[in-house]
Protein backbone atom coordinates (compact mmCIF):
# COMPACT_ATOMS: atom_id res chain seq x y z
CA UNK A 1 0.00 0.00 0.00
CA UNK A 2 1.34 3.66 -0.75
CA UNK A 3 2.41 5.61 1.96
CA UNK A 4 0.25 8.25 3.06
CA UNK A 5 1.86 12.26 2.20
CA UNK A 6 1.90 12.44 5.82
CA UNK A 7 4.01 9.64 7.07
CA UNK A 8 6.11 10.96 3.60
CA UNK A 9 6.23 14.44 4.89
CA UNK A 10 7.53 13.62 8.60
CA UNK A 11 10.37 11.62 6.83
CA UNK A 12 11.43 14.54 4.19
CA UNK A 13 11.25 17.05 7.22
CA UNK A 14 13.57 14.63 8.70
CA UNK A 15 15.73 15.22 5.24
CA UNK A 16 15.00 11.91 3.70
CA UNK A 17 15.55 12.25 0.16
CA UNK A 18 13.95 8.74 -1.15
CA UNK A 19 10.46 9.94 0.88
CA UNK A 20 10.80 13.07 -1.44
CA UNK A 21 11.36 11.28 -4.41
CA UNK A 22 7.89 9.32 -3.77
CA UNK A 23 6.20 12.52 -3.40
CA UNK A 24 7.71 14.11 -6.37
CA UNK A 25 6.62 10.87 -8.39
CA UNK A 26 3.07 11.14 -6.77
CA UNK A 27 2.17 14.82 -8.11
CA UNK A 28 4.74 15.23 -11.09
CA UNK A 29 1.88 14.56 -13.59
CA UNK A 30 -0.72 16.79 -11.95
CA UNK A 31 2.61 19.68 -11.02
CA UNK A 32 3.14 19.63 -14.87
CA UNK A 33 -0.48 20.11 -16.04
CA UNK A 34 -0.82 23.02 -13.73
CA UNK A 35 2.72 24.58 -14.67
CA UNK A 36 1.52 24.03 -18.23
CA UNK A 37 -1.44 26.11 -17.71
CA UNK A 38 0.85 28.85 -15.88
CA UNK A 39 3.13 29.03 -18.20
CA UNK A 40 1.85 28.04 -21.62
CA UNK A 41 4.57 25.69 -22.88
CA UNK A 42 4.94 21.96 -21.84
CA UNK A 43 9.10 22.19 -21.70
CA UNK A 44 9.08 24.83 -19.47
CA UNK A 45 6.12 23.47 -17.60
CA UNK A 46 8.42 20.35 -16.64
CA UNK A 47 11.50 22.63 -15.90
CA UNK A 48 9.37 25.11 -13.64
CA UNK A 49 7.39 22.71 -11.53
CA UNK A 50 11.18 20.88 -10.79
CA UNK A 51 12.12 23.91 -9.52
CA UNK A 52 9.46 24.57 -7.87
CA UNK A 53 9.62 20.72 -6.04
CA UNK A 54 13.36 22.12 -5.44
CA UNK A 55 12.11 25.04 -3.21
CA UNK A 56 9.52 22.98 -1.42
CA UNK A 57 11.61 20.49 -0.33
CA UNK A 58 13.99 23.92 0.96
CA UNK A 59 11.01 24.88 2.43
CA UNK A 60 9.34 21.73 3.77
CA UNK A 61 10.28 22.55 7.69
CA UNK A 62 7.78 24.81 7.54
CA UNK A 63 5.12 23.10 6.07
CA UNK A 64 2.64 22.44 9.19
CA UNK A 65 0.08 19.96 7.49
CA UNK A 66 -2.94 22.74 7.53
CA UNK A 67 -3.86 21.78 3.65
CA UNK A 68 -2.89 19.64 1.82
CA UNK A 69 0.84 18.94 0.30
CA UNK A 70 -0.51 19.79 -2.97
CA UNK A 71 -1.92 22.57 -2.30
CA UNK A 72 0.96 24.19 -0.86
CA UNK A 73 3.02 22.63 -3.40
CA UNK A 74 0.33 24.84 -5.85
CA UNK A 75 1.36 27.98 -3.73
CA UNK A 76 5.24 27.29 -3.98
CA UNK A 77 4.98 26.74 -8.32
CA UNK A 78 2.48 29.66 -8.79
CA UNK A 79 5.39 32.07 -7.45
CA UNK A 80 7.69 30.39 -9.51
CA UNK A 81 5.80 30.06 -13.01
CA UNK A 82 5.38 34.15 -12.34
CA UNK A 83 8.88 35.18 -11.82
CA UNK A 84 9.44 32.85 -14.41
CA UNK A 85 7.16 34.76 -17.21
CA UNK A 86 8.19 38.20 -15.67
CA UNK A 87 11.29 36.99 -15.96
CA UNK A 88 10.56 36.13 -20.22
CA UNK A 89 7.94 38.97 -19.95
CA UNK A 90 5.62 37.12 -22.09
CA UNK A 91 4.49 33.65 -22.70
CA UNK A 92 6.19 31.67 -25.89
CA UNK A 93 4.55 28.40 -26.92
CA UNK A 94 6.99 26.27 -28.74
CA UNK A 95 5.56 22.78 -27.39
CA UNK A 96 2.06 22.50 -27.90
CA UNK A 97 0.54 22.99 -24.17
CA UNK A 98 -1.65 19.65 -24.99
CA UNK A 99 1.45 17.38 -25.03
CA UNK A 100 0.06 17.06 -20.99
CA UNK A 101 -3.80 15.72 -21.84
CA UNK A 102 -4.49 12.04 -22.21
CA UNK A 103 -5.90 10.94 -25.32
CA UNK A 104 -9.43 9.51 -24.92
CA UNK A 105 -10.51 5.78 -23.67
CA UNK A 106 -12.88 3.76 -25.46
CA UNK A 107 -13.45 1.17 -28.65
CA UNK A 108 -15.01 3.29 -31.17
CA UNK A 109 -12.66 4.92 -33.22
CA UNK A 110 -15.29 7.78 -34.57
CA UNK A 111 -16.10 8.30 -31.02
CA UNK A 112 -12.96 8.80 -29.69
CA UNK A 113 -11.55 11.05 -31.92
CA UNK A 114 -14.74 13.25 -31.38
CA UNK A 115 -14.01 13.08 -28.01
CA UNK A 116 -10.36 14.07 -28.01
CA UNK A 117 -11.39 16.91 -30.60
CA UNK A 118 -13.58 18.27 -27.79
CA UNK A 119 -11.29 17.86 -25.13
CA UNK A 120 -8.80 19.86 -27.38
CA UNK A 121 -11.30 22.64 -28.05
CA UNK A 122 -11.98 23.04 -24.03
CA UNK A 123 -8.36 22.98 -23.23
CA UNK A 124 -7.31 25.39 -25.84
CA UNK A 125 -10.45 27.74 -24.25
CA UNK A 126 -8.86 27.74 -21.09
CA UNK A 127 -5.23 28.80 -22.58
CA UNK A 128 -7.00 31.84 -23.81
CA UNK A 129 -8.64 32.46 -20.41
CA UNK A 130 -7.11 35.59 -18.66
CA UNK A 131 -4.38 33.95 -16.17
CA UNK A 132 -6.74 34.95 -13.04
CA UNK A 133 -9.66 33.21 -14.53
CA UNK A 134 -7.30 30.07 -16.46
CA UNK A 135 -5.40 29.13 -13.02
CA UNK A 136 -8.45 28.84 -10.91
CA UNK A 137 -10.35 27.00 -13.23
CA UNK A 138 -7.64 24.40 -13.85
CA UNK A 139 -7.26 24.31 -9.38
CA UNK A 140 -10.95 24.02 -8.98
CA UNK A 141 -11.79 21.46 -11.62
CA UNK A 142 -8.39 19.36 -12.41
CA UNK A 143 -6.65 19.57 -9.34
CA UNK A 144 -9.78 19.00 -7.16
CA UNK A 145 -8.53 21.91 -4.21
CA UNK A 146 -11.46 23.47 -2.24
CA UNK A 147 -12.41 26.61 -2.20
CA UNK A 148 -9.92 27.49 1.12
CA UNK A 149 -6.89 25.50 -0.60
CA UNK A 150 -7.50 27.74 -3.43
CA UNK A 151 -7.91 31.09 -1.31
CA UNK A 152 -4.52 29.58 0.45
CA UNK A 153 -2.97 29.48 -3.47
CA UNK A 154 -3.87 32.77 -4.75
CA UNK A 155 -3.42 34.48 -1.78
CA UNK A 156 -6.74 36.15 -2.17
CA UNK A 157 -9.89 36.07 0.57
CA UNK A 158 -11.96 33.11 0.80
CA UNK A 159 -15.19 34.92 -0.39
CA UNK A 160 -13.28 36.40 -3.28
CA UNK A 161 -12.60 32.06 -4.68
CA UNK A 162 -16.51 31.83 -5.42
CA UNK A 163 -17.03 35.13 -7.32
CA UNK A 164 -13.77 34.72 -8.83
CA UNK A 165 -14.68 31.36 -10.16
CA UNK A 166 -17.79 32.14 -11.20
CA UNK A 167 -16.65 34.96 -13.51
CA UNK A 168 -13.92 32.44 -14.71
CA UNK A 169 -16.60 29.36 -15.62
CA UNK A 170 -18.98 32.49 -17.38
CA UNK A 171 -15.71 33.85 -19.11
CA UNK A 172 -15.15 30.00 -20.16
CA UNK A 173 -18.87 29.42 -21.52
CA UNK A 174 -18.89 32.56 -23.17
CA UNK A 175 -14.75 31.50 -24.59
CA UNK A 176 -16.71 28.17 -25.74
CA UNK A 177 -19.97 29.36 -26.94
CA UNK A 178 -17.61 31.64 -29.66
CA UNK A 179 -19.49 34.80 -27.72
CA UNK A 180 -16.65 37.76 -26.42
CA UNK A 181 -16.99 37.79 -22.84
CA UNK B 1 -31.48 40.30 -3.59
CA UNK B 2 -31.60 39.70 -7.38
CA UNK B 3 -30.82 36.80 -9.58
CA UNK B 4 -27.49 38.23 -10.37
CA UNK B 5 -26.61 38.06 -6.43
CA UNK B 6 -27.40 34.45 -6.63
CA UNK B 7 -25.53 33.11 -9.25
CA UNK B 8 -22.09 33.00 -7.55
CA UNK B 9 -24.13 31.52 -4.60
CA UNK B 10 -24.89 28.50 -7.72
CA UNK B 11 -21.22 28.24 -7.94
CA UNK B 12 -20.80 27.56 -4.45
CA UNK B 13 -23.64 25.34 -4.46
CA UNK B 14 -22.71 23.22 -7.53
CA UNK B 15 -19.32 23.13 -5.69
CA UNK B 16 -20.94 21.86 -1.93
CA UNK B 17 -18.94 24.90 -0.83
CA UNK B 18 -21.87 26.93 0.65
CA UNK B 19 -22.35 27.49 4.10
CA UNK B 20 -26.01 25.73 5.65
CA UNK B 21 -26.79 29.55 6.04
CA UNK B 22 -26.42 30.42 2.09
CA UNK B 23 -27.56 26.38 1.14
CA UNK B 24 -30.92 27.72 2.87
CA UNK B 25 -31.12 30.92 1.42
CA UNK B 26 -29.76 30.30 -2.15
CA UNK B 27 -32.68 26.85 -2.34
CA UNK B 28 -35.64 28.69 -1.14
CA UNK B 29 -34.89 31.38 -4.39
CA UNK B 30 -34.29 28.02 -6.51
CA UNK B 31 -37.55 27.02 -6.15
CA UNK B 32 -39.24 30.07 -6.90
CA UNK B 33 -36.76 31.03 -9.40
CA UNK B 34 -36.71 29.10 -13.20
CA UNK B 35 -33.99 31.26 -14.05
CA UNK B 36 -31.39 30.53 -11.55
CA UNK B 37 -32.29 26.66 -11.70
CA UNK B 38 -31.74 26.45 -15.19
CA UNK B 39 -28.66 27.98 -14.48
CA UNK B 40 -27.69 25.27 -11.94
CA UNK B 41 -28.15 22.92 -14.42
CA UNK B 42 -26.03 24.31 -17.04
CA UNK B 43 -23.47 24.70 -14.44
CA UNK B 44 -23.41 21.26 -13.22
CA UNK B 45 -24.18 19.94 -16.93
CA UNK B 46 -20.90 22.10 -17.53
CA UNK B 47 -18.62 20.89 -14.87
CA UNK B 48 -19.68 17.17 -16.22
CA UNK B 49 -18.41 18.64 -19.79
CA UNK B 50 -15.03 19.53 -18.38
CA UNK B 51 -14.33 16.19 -16.85
CA UNK B 52 -13.67 15.20 -20.67
CA UNK B 53 -9.82 17.12 -20.04
CA UNK B 54 -7.72 14.22 -18.48
CA UNK B 55 -3.93 14.90 -18.20
CA UNK B 56 -1.53 12.82 -18.95
CA UNK B 57 -0.46 10.03 -16.54
CA UNK B 58 3.76 9.66 -16.93
CA UNK B 59 4.87 6.72 -17.37
CA UNK B 60 7.53 5.09 -14.41
CA UNK B 61 10.65 5.71 -17.24
CA UNK B 62 9.39 9.45 -17.34
CA UNK B 63 8.50 9.56 -13.31
CA UNK B 64 12.19 8.30 -12.99
CA UNK B 65 13.76 10.94 -15.34
CA UNK B 66 11.75 13.68 -13.83
CA UNK B 67 12.86 12.41 -9.97
CA UNK B 68 16.51 12.59 -11.27
CA UNK B 69 16.26 16.16 -12.57
CA UNK B 70 14.76 17.74 -9.16
CA UNK B 71 17.47 15.23 -7.48
CA UNK B 72 20.29 16.70 -9.22
CA UNK B 73 19.15 20.33 -8.91
CA UNK B 74 19.17 19.67 -5.43
CA UNK B 75 22.81 18.14 -5.23
CA UNK B 76 23.84 21.55 -7.23
CA UNK B 77 22.15 23.38 -4.20
CA UNK B 78 24.04 21.91 -1.83
CA UNK B 79 27.21 22.40 -4.29
CA UNK B 80 26.92 25.56 -4.77
CA UNK B 81 26.54 26.42 -0.50
CA UNK B 82 29.99 24.93 -0.09
CA UNK B 83 31.61 26.44 -3.03
CA UNK B 84 30.22 29.84 -1.83
CA UNK B 85 30.65 29.04 1.63
CA UNK B 86 34.49 28.32 0.70
CA UNK B 87 35.05 31.43 -1.52
CA UNK B 88 33.96 33.44 1.06
CA UNK B 89 36.17 31.55 3.52
CA UNK B 90 39.07 31.94 1.74
CA UNK B 91 38.80 36.22 0.44
CA UNK B 92 37.93 37.08 3.86
CA UNK B 93 41.33 35.06 5.34
CA UNK B 94 42.53 36.82 2.36
CA UNK B 95 42.00 40.28 2.66
CA UNK B 96 42.74 40.28 6.18
CA UNK B 97 45.93 39.13 5.50
CA UNK B 98 46.31 42.22 3.14
CA UNK B 99 45.27 44.68 5.81
CA UNK B 100 47.28 43.24 8.67
CA UNK B 101 50.15 43.70 6.68
CA UNK B 102 49.07 47.05 5.13
CA UNK B 103 48.70 48.04 8.21
CA UNK B 104 52.01 46.62 10.12
CA UNK B 105 53.77 48.17 7.39
CA UNK B 106 55.47 51.53 8.53
CA UNK B 107 56.07 52.84 4.62
CA UNK B 108 52.46 52.80 4.54
CA UNK B 109 51.05 56.75 5.61
CA UNK B 110 48.18 56.49 8.58
CA UNK B 111 45.46 58.91 5.92
CA UNK B 112 45.61 55.69 3.59
CA UNK B 113 45.70 53.25 6.52
CA UNK B 114 42.21 55.21 8.02
CA UNK B 115 40.53 55.47 4.97
CA UNK B 116 40.96 51.93 4.34
CA UNK B 117 39.83 50.39 8.46
CA UNK B 118 36.77 52.88 7.46
CA UNK B 119 36.28 51.89 4.30
CA UNK B 120 35.87 48.17 5.58
CA UNK B 121 33.70 49.37 8.77
CA UNK B 122 31.47 50.90 6.41
CA UNK B 123 31.29 47.68 4.39
CA UNK B 124 30.65 45.63 7.37
CA UNK B 125 28.08 47.93 8.67
CA UNK B 126 25.76 48.24 5.09
CA UNK B 127 26.10 44.37 4.48
CA UNK B 128 24.85 43.59 8.16
CA UNK B 129 21.92 46.08 7.59
CA UNK B 130 21.54 44.46 4.19
CA UNK B 131 20.91 40.63 5.32
CA UNK B 132 18.73 42.00 8.65
CA UNK B 133 16.22 43.53 6.00
CA UNK B 134 16.27 40.15 4.06
CA UNK B 135 15.93 38.67 7.23
CA UNK B 136 13.12 40.78 7.93
CA UNK B 137 11.45 40.68 5.22
CA UNK B 138 11.64 36.44 4.72
CA UNK B 139 9.95 35.89 8.14
CA UNK B 140 6.78 37.52 7.14
CA UNK B 141 6.76 36.57 3.28
CA UNK B 142 9.04 33.13 2.85
CA UNK B 143 9.19 33.20 -0.80
CA UNK B 144 9.38 36.61 -1.38
CA UNK B 145 11.41 36.51 -4.21
CA UNK B 146 8.67 34.92 -6.42
CA UNK B 147 5.66 37.54 -5.04
CA UNK B 148 4.00 38.79 -7.75
CA UNK B 149 4.15 42.35 -7.05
Amino acid sequence: MDEPDEALIRRCQAGDTDAFGLLVKRYAGRATGLAVVLVGDYADALDVSQEAFVRAWRHIRTFRGEGSFFAWYSSILRKVALTWLRRRRRRKETEPADACLAPASGVDPAVLAERNDESERLWRAILRLPTRHREIIVLSHFQGLSYKEIAGVLEIPLGTVMSRLHAARQALRKELSGVDP
Amino acid sequence: MSCEDYRPLITGYVDDELSAADRRRLESHLRACDACRRERDELVAFKEHLTMIKFKEPSDAELERYWKRVYNRLERGVGWILFSLGAIVVLCWAAFAAIEAMIKDPDVSLVLKVGVVSLIAGGVVLFVSIVRERLTVRKTDKYSREVER
